[in-house]
């Protein structure tokens, strides 16, 4: 679908919606400026960070545990993530293979920065993520799409992978749950990826900051848990989803220790340590009780149902959302190019959505929508969203 | 178990010659009591949430502010990014403003940019050449040699990073209060000296101010939620 296609789009829109990729950031500074906007844009838990870590982290400002940290994260903490990596994730990780990120978006930097060479190649599912697109670039890396299928959820087909396989390939980047599409890497996919990765001596960076939240009856998976992948994967994470902690820029990364080093000595130059309170709040989380992760899951699962009910009123059809924060929804019934729809969305129905444009240029038929609002919200988003959808349906 | 520690591929060239990390600064000053409070009430205030991208609008005022009264340099609050420290907003800047295979000229301690100019691919002279994206300088630099190479500066069109970070000197000197030069020079600060724990530092000024947001944005997101709090409080009352 292009552009221009839909006669009844205003010409103010069509402006604004020409730029696909940079409409996500345009989008939110519209939204800003207007009143009682409805956000189910940006990936921002509207969930508090349990108040157990938030003790935890006021109690370390007020006994003045607050100096600056090694580069790497404080020692308890990288112990505690490895403990939590080797029993929940099977990651074969210590210490030494741990260090502590500014969120997960700057540890896939790092990681970029520490393993790709100008012209290396590196395969990224599509749809993809975007804003890794930047630290790829930085690098000089090339990104080759691997395509990926809303027939089959947006799960990673390691046929798909081996095709796209050239000789200047060094690393595939998975992001499982994926955002945007909410498709998962299964067990048997990872295990079958796994074989090609082992095979053309691939390096894996595998995202799974969204690996508490997975929806009944699918399970997470980590790759880097398989034989043979220890001195191949990159596994990275970060507090900020599963325990809404956005806001305190916490992150990890687990990898051979030779790549954490390097890492390390990138973020001396880059960014520095992480700031202090925020691993105190960080070591609360994984080391104390879990109930919270699992509270937010039920949250998010109820949120799910309602969200998709609502799609289904909408016309719009997805793949199944097995994981993550977002639906990747198919607005094709609307005969409206998504960045039109989802700049249509905000300024008449006062609702905030991507459009799939800012994923990959050719996703016009989709919009990404989050459930990172209370189930009341939600449904009036959707009673929102219909009547627009009714003024501009071809 | 062991676990383990070579990757099965080459690391990138650019890693191999940076230099190990350093050891943190030990025995920080204690912070005064209304800098706790301010972080503690943000914490209770549920400020732990993405900020907006540049920063607390509340913050990117008072550095405005800030550089007006103390430098009388006029600079908008939008045009202020709140970094995680100097360090991001170094970075950053070299990212942006020194294109590879240019020079950096620093006339004085470079060791501050050094890492990132190698990142960058860019090299750090302390003497003219033809090849000069950027200008670094800091205040503790010689006064003589920094005004000298600003003059230059108006016939070029380099860039000019005046790092405030760290300075001993506090005069009130500052490049950009030279209208030729304002639109290309961006400043950098941080509160590291007393709360280098939290992490935070900004840029501030020239017309390269949105481009340098989105850089810090695509790195880190945003800078820590508390820190920030915590360091609009030292700021209003220490600063």
């Amino acid at each position: 679908m292009n552009l221009n296609a839909n006669p009844n789009i205003p010409e103010e829109v069509r402006a604004v919606a020409a730029d696909g990729t940079q409409l996500r950031y345009a989008l939110m500074e519209i939204a800003r400026e207007m009143d009682d906007v409805i956000a189910l844009g940006r990936g921002d838990p509207d969930l508090d960070t349990p108040p157990h870590i938030v003790e935890a982290a006021k109690a370390a400002i007020r006994d003045g545990r607050a100096n600056p940290t090694p580069v790497k994260g404080m020692d308890d903490l990288r112990a505690a993530i490895a403990a939590h990596m080797r029993q929940v994730n099977g990651l074969p990780v210590g210490a030494d293979n741990v260090m502590v990120t500014t969120g997960g978006q700057e540890g896939l930097f790092l990681a970029i920065q520490a393993l790709i060479d100008p012209g290396d190649e590196i395969l990224v599912p599509d749809p993809r993520y975007s804003s890794y697109d930047d630290a790829i670039q930085r690098a000089g890396g090339v990104m080759v799409a691997v395509p990926t299928n809303r027939e089959d959820a947006f799960n990673l087909e390691a046929e798909a992978v081996e095709a796209a396989i050239t000789p200047a390939s060094k690393a595939l980047l998975i992001v499982t749950p994926s955002n945007p599409t909410a498709g998962i890497v299964t067990e048997d996919r990872a295990r079958a990826i796994a074989d090609v990765a082992i095979r053309h001596n691939l390096i894996v960076i595998v995202d799974e900051i969204y690996g508490k939240i997975v929806y009944e009856p699918w399970r997470h998976f980590s790759i880097g848990s398989l034989p043979g992948m220890a001195e191949r994967a990159i596994t990275l994470d970060a507090f900020s989803k599963s325990y809404a902690m956005t806001g305190w820029r916490c992150g990890y990364v687990a990898a051979p220790a030779n790549v954490i080093d390097a890492m390390a000595r990138v973020k001396q130059v880059t960014t520095g340590p992480v700031a202090t309170v925020s691993q105190w709040a960080g070591l609360a989380a994984i080391t104390g009780p879990q109930d919270c992760v699992s509270e937010y899951l039920n949250i998010y699962t109820e949120r799910r149902a309602v969200l998709l009910d609502g799609l289904d009123r909408m016309g719009f059809s997805y793949g199944e959302p097995r994981g993550g924060l977002f639906v990747w929804a198919d607005s094709s019934s609307t005969g409206i190019h998504a960045a039109e729809l989802s700049y249509l969305l905000l300024k008449e129905g006062r609702v905030l959505i991507f459009p799939g444009t800012a994923f990959g240029d050719q996703w016009r038929e989709y919009v990404r929508i989050t459930m990172l609002e209370p189930i009341d919200t939600l449904k009036e988003a959707v009673d929102r969203m219909l009547p627009v959808l009714e003024r501009y349906r071809l | 178990m062991l676990f383990p520690q070579t990757l099965s591929r080459s690391l990138a060239q650019r890693v191999t010659s940076l230099d190990e990390p350093r050891s943190p600064i030990a025995n920080m000053p204690s912070l005064p009591a209304s800098v706790i409070e301010a972080a503690a009430s943000a914490l209770d205030r549920g400020e732990t949430h993405y900020t907006d991208r540049p920063g607390i609008p509340e913050f990117r005022a008072w550095v405005a502010h800030h550089m007006r009264e103390r430098y009388r340099v006029s600079v908008d609050p939008a045009e202020v990014t709140i970094t995680c420290g100097s360090t991001e907003a170094r970075f950053v800047c070299m990212t942006l403003l020194a294109a590879p295979g240019s020079s950096v000229l620093c006339p004085g301690d470079s060791s501050r940019i050094r890492g990132a100019a190698h990142l960058v691919g860019t090299s750090i002279v302390d003497a003219f050449r033809d090849d000069i994206s950027l200008l670094y300088i800091r205040p503790d630099d010689y006064r003589e040699t920094s005004i000298e190479l600003l003059q230059r500066a108006e016939e070029t069109d380099w860039w000019i990073v005046y790092d405030l970070s760290f300075a001993k000197t506090l005069a009130p000197f500052h490049p950009a209060q030279n209208p030729k030069l304002a639109s290309r020079v961006v400043t950098i600060n941080s509160l590291s000296e007393s709360m280098a724990g939290w992490r935070l530092g900004w840029m501030a000024g020239s017309e390269m101010a949105l481009r340098l947001r989105a850089s810090k944005q695509a790195i880190t997101i945003c800078t820590t939620a508390v820190s920030q709090w915590a360091g609009l409080e030292w700021a209003r009352t220490q600063l």
